[in-house]
């Protein structure tokens, strides 16, 4: 529970408010590079943290990620020509570059040079583990990309998806440190197999440790506080003498890495689109070979994704990928297949997750929560997230953004005899750690 | 620019707002007279944020009264429309055009409670091809705007509603903003510098002359009821092609044109996130062809390609209007191959173009954020005009143009020329400033 104050200290994102103060010390993805796909493509329009923006890849291939608004009168850059090297607003013809010169302002006379006096709102990007980032803070605190596994392994080791959810960031990132719901909302009936099993095709994923997930409702967590955020290990059992810990990894300001019992794996990160939509980078990976094609079809066929131009409620349009399943439609849910298959009537797990934190609310009020015992992870992340944002105002630099090397790291899966995390920890940390 | 209070000022229009009082001191357009037919559908209206409903009684006279029916505030849209007037459903009560209760079949007559029961009416004019209004004091009511459009015969103008999803005042400024015809409507593609041939020659009324000189030079002269202002473009030859636009109070256009219909825009606030846009095309001295109106109707000559259908607002409140084809929700049905090629936005049609960048800016956009420059100077003139006006009737002066018609029967002007100097140039080409009919 939080009072009514701190949730909104943690889930205000926008300009000038202290969490948004904290998101713009860390670089963030804003697309995939393949939404830009070649130069002088089409622009694409988003929003991260309440921000209006449009991208647009020019002529050398370079990225920019610039206002949405042409600061002369305002009008819309997503109608803009992107030729020769910029992006031109088509109302009266002002060029802008990637980095938000004005390079052309022919609607004034040639002599005048308040071409040189206007600058549009330009934000450093860069291209990295097939996403685009961009950097909204303070240039002088301009941090290097963290190093995550995903992002660094060989482009062919790694698939991501975008898309659009329905609600805070907070919430939906609270899903992933919160390991009991797996042995409910993710859980099938039949327990020969296994979670991951798409209830469309029958596709089972190797393993046998979710099971356990299914066993044991009530898991044992232990955090541990580290420089990046946070770890913890679920612990079910004991079964036959084991234990099945499942280790996981939460990132500042909004990452993770999900455990799982063999490769692919990945986690997600959550952009706020505002304070009310969060667009979610999904990345999967396996650190030791490429994809191969049915790994990567997986990947992206199992979202159902669609492009849309989405209307956000201030009507403002921004392009992005959305499920089929969505609020409107109940997430597509098939009453018969939740009395006789599994636990929801959703048939993957993702799209499970939207139904519960996308029904919140927009954002969820925690003072009217009850949380228990398997709920230490998320009440140690908000503890976090609510300590970096006061140390900021009382002028505290985030340590993890200005340290990318603490990101090497990975999430683990593993049946042990051993009982504590601490000793487990000792025993098998080095599987906790990133190898590129 | 304008500071966050300016711009509120500017672009508030409801009840006691000081540019709404303004804007109620003027007839405005309401409606095209063949939206109504006796005793049909009746037609939901919103005006400068008061719900209305119009509709033509038994004896072809048009009323607009509140939407919603004083009993119980039931929408009188679902009203019957008969026997010379609007009776609500829901219990019966009936009113004239002229706000009267004619009948409350659901009291005892011995009550005369109708005859202490007014439903708000606006007073209405049938003239010059548009359905008017007056919202302002009923002792102030002023002269009609004795436009040459409205006194030319019926069969020689053109008049179009439709809606655009902005605040009135940024789509009025884009009709006295002369350089971004150079660009927004007919700029120069990479792919059209390099293949001249290719170039159109005209692009609806506005001679392709536009394209060679996008930094026009603005002179303007302050009038009684606005001002005329004229673009001067280098020809390259010796010659300066002057474009002279009319902007009249409280937000009305004459745009330049070389030929015959040419026309302007009234830009009526719906709330202060919707406009009802009257365009108007005519010809002076002839009929408008049938060809000629097939053009206007087709998308080509300014009103948009609509369809008539519901709007929903933002509060829920549904009106009926004629709504764009191409919109924000399909992005205006923007071609980027077509962007890449001959085309400089990639969007078909003058008004789309338009509204696809009025509507991107948001519904009112933040001026405390712009950036003006020297080919903005009527924009400029013009709020400060608006702004001074509103102002000074905060203080009791009332705007003496209401009541001066005669003085909006001006035109304005396309006119390739030697001389190079705006007031020259007026004196030379007076009398073709001035309205004939």
């Amino acid at each position: 529970m939080l009072t009514k104050e701190d949730n909104e200290l943690l889930t205000q994102t926008g300009p000038g408010t202290p969490m948004g103060e904290l998101f713009r010390r860390f670089w963030m993805p804003a697309l995939l590079a393949e939404d830009l796909p070649h130069p002088d493509c089409d622009p694409v329009r988003i929003r991260i943290m309440s921000e209006d923006m449009v991208a647009f890849r020019d002529t050398d291939g370079n990225v920019g990620v610039i206002d949405t608004h042409c600061p002369h009168r305002r009008a819309s850059l997503f109608f803009g020509r992107n030729e020769e090297c910029g992006l031109r607003c088509v109302y009266h013809g002002w060029k802008f570059d990637v980095n938000g010169n004005c390079v052309d302002m022919p609607s004034e006379p040639a002599e005048s040079n308040f071409k040189d006096k206007v600058k549009i709102k330009a934000y450093p990007a860069k291209e990295y583990g097939s996403c685009i980032w961009v950097y909204m803070g303070p240039a002088e605190l301009q941090p290097e990309l963290p190093e995550f596994e995903w992002a660094r392994v060989p482009d062919a080791n790694r698939v991501v998806t975008r898309f659009i959810q329905h609600s805070n960031f907070m919430q939906a990132t609270e899903g992933e440190i919160d390991s009991s719901h797996v042995s409910f909302l993710h859980s099938v009936f039949d327990l020969s197999i296994d979670y991951h099993r798409d209830m469309r095709t029958g596709d089972q994923k190797e393993g046998r440790n979710s099971v356990l997930s299914y066993k044991f409702g009530a898991p044992q967590l232990t955090v541990k506080e580290t420089d990046y955020g946070l770890t913890y290990g679920s612990r079910r059992g004991p079964e036959e003498g084991s234990y099945y810990w499942r280790v996981t990894q939460w990132m500042l300001p909004m990452f993770s890495l999900i455990p799982g019992p063999a490769w692919p794996r990945g986690g997600r990160g959550w952009v706020p689109v505002d304070d009310e939509h969060i667009i979610t980078y999904q990345y999967s990976y396996n650190a030791e070979r490429s994809l191969t094609d049915a790994e990567r079809a997986r990947a992206i066929d199992s979202m159902e994704l669609e492009r849309v131009k989405y209307t956000l409620p201030d009507g403002v349009i921004i392009d992005t990928n959305r499920s089929v399943r969505a609020p409107e439609n109940d997430y597509l849910i098939d009453r018969e297949m939740q009395r006789t298959q599994n636990y929801t009537g959703i048939p993957f797990g993702r799209h499970q997750d939207f139904a519960m934190t996308d029904s919140m609310g927009s954002i969820s009020d925690r003072t009217k929560e009850h949380l228990g015992t398997s709920d230490t992870a998320i009440i140690a992340a908000r503890r976090i997230m609510l300590k970096a944002v006061r140390d900021l105002q009382e002028g505290v630099e985030p340590y993890a953004a200005s340290h990318p090397e603490v990101f090497h790291v990975r999430a683990l899966d593993i049946v042990s005899s051993e009982g504590d995390f601490v000793k487990l920890l000792e025993a098998d940390g080095e599987k906790t750690l990133a190898d590129v | 620019m304008l500071s966050i209070e300016e711009n509120q000022l500017l672009t508030k229009t409801g009840p006691g707002t000081p540019m709404g009082e303004l804007f109620r001191r003027f007839w405005l357009p309401a409606l095209i007279p063949n939206e109504l037919t006796p005793d049909g559908v009746p037609v939901r209206l919103r005006i400068m944020n008061e719900d209305l409903v119009a509709f033509r009684d038994t004896d072809g006279r048009v009323g607009i009264i509140d939407a919603f029916c004083p009993h119980k505030l039931a929408p009188l849209f679902f009203g019957r429309n008969e026997e010379s007037g609007l009776r609500c459903v829901y219990h019966g009560w009936k009113y004239d055009v002229d706000g009267n209760c004619v009948e409350m079949a659901n009291e005892p007559p011995e009550n005369r409670f109708q005859d202490k029961v007014k439903i708000k009416a606006y007073p209405t004019e049938e003239w010059g091809g548009l359905i008017w209004i007056y919202m302002g004091p009923e002792n102030l009511k002023p002269e009609l705007p004795q436009f040459e459009w409205a006194r030319v015969p019926e069969s020689h103008r053109h008049l179009a509603r439709w809606l655009q999803q902005t605040n009135y005042a940024q789509g009025m400024e884009g009709e006295i903003d002369t350089s971004h015809i150079s660009f927004l409507h007919g700029g120069l593609t990479p792919y059209l510098r390099d293949n001249p041939d290719k170039r159109p020659t005209q692009q609806g009324a506005t001679r392709n002359l536009a394209l060679v000189d996008g930094a026009p030079k603005l002179t303007l002269n302050r009038t009684d009821y606005g001002f005329v202002y004229g673009a001067r473009r280098d020809t390259g030859n010796g010659d300066y092609y002057w474009r002279v636009t009319q902007w009249l109070f409280p937000m009305y256009s004459m745009i330049a044109g070389f030929q015959w219909p040419r026309g302007g825009r009234a830009w009526v606030p719906i709330d202060d996130e919707n406009t009802s846009v009257f365009g108007y095309n005519y010809n002076p001295e002839a009929p408008l062809t049938e060809e000629q109106i097939e053009l206007i109707e087709s998308g080509r000559a300014f009103p948009p390609r609509v369809e008539r259908g519901k709007h929903e607002l933002k509060d829920g409140y549904v009106i009926d209007h004629n709504l764009g084809v191409a919109n924000k929700g399909n992005d205006y049905l923007i071609d980027r191959d077509m962007q890449r090629t001959d085309n400089y936005t990639g969007i078909w049609g003058i008004n789309e173009q338009d509204r696809g960048l009025q509507e991107g800016m948001g519904r009112t956009v933040n001026r405390s954020r712009e950036h003006l420059g020297t080919a903005d100077h009527a924009t400029i003139t013009a709020r400060r005009l608006l702004l001074r006006m509103a102002q000074e009737l905060q203080e009791g002066t009332e705007p003496a143009i209401a009541n001066q018609g005669d003085l909006y029967r001006v035109r304005s002007m396309d006119i390739v020329s030697p001389e190079g100097d705006f007031q020259k140039f007026m004196d030379v080409f007076t009398d073709e400033a001035k309205a004939k009919a």
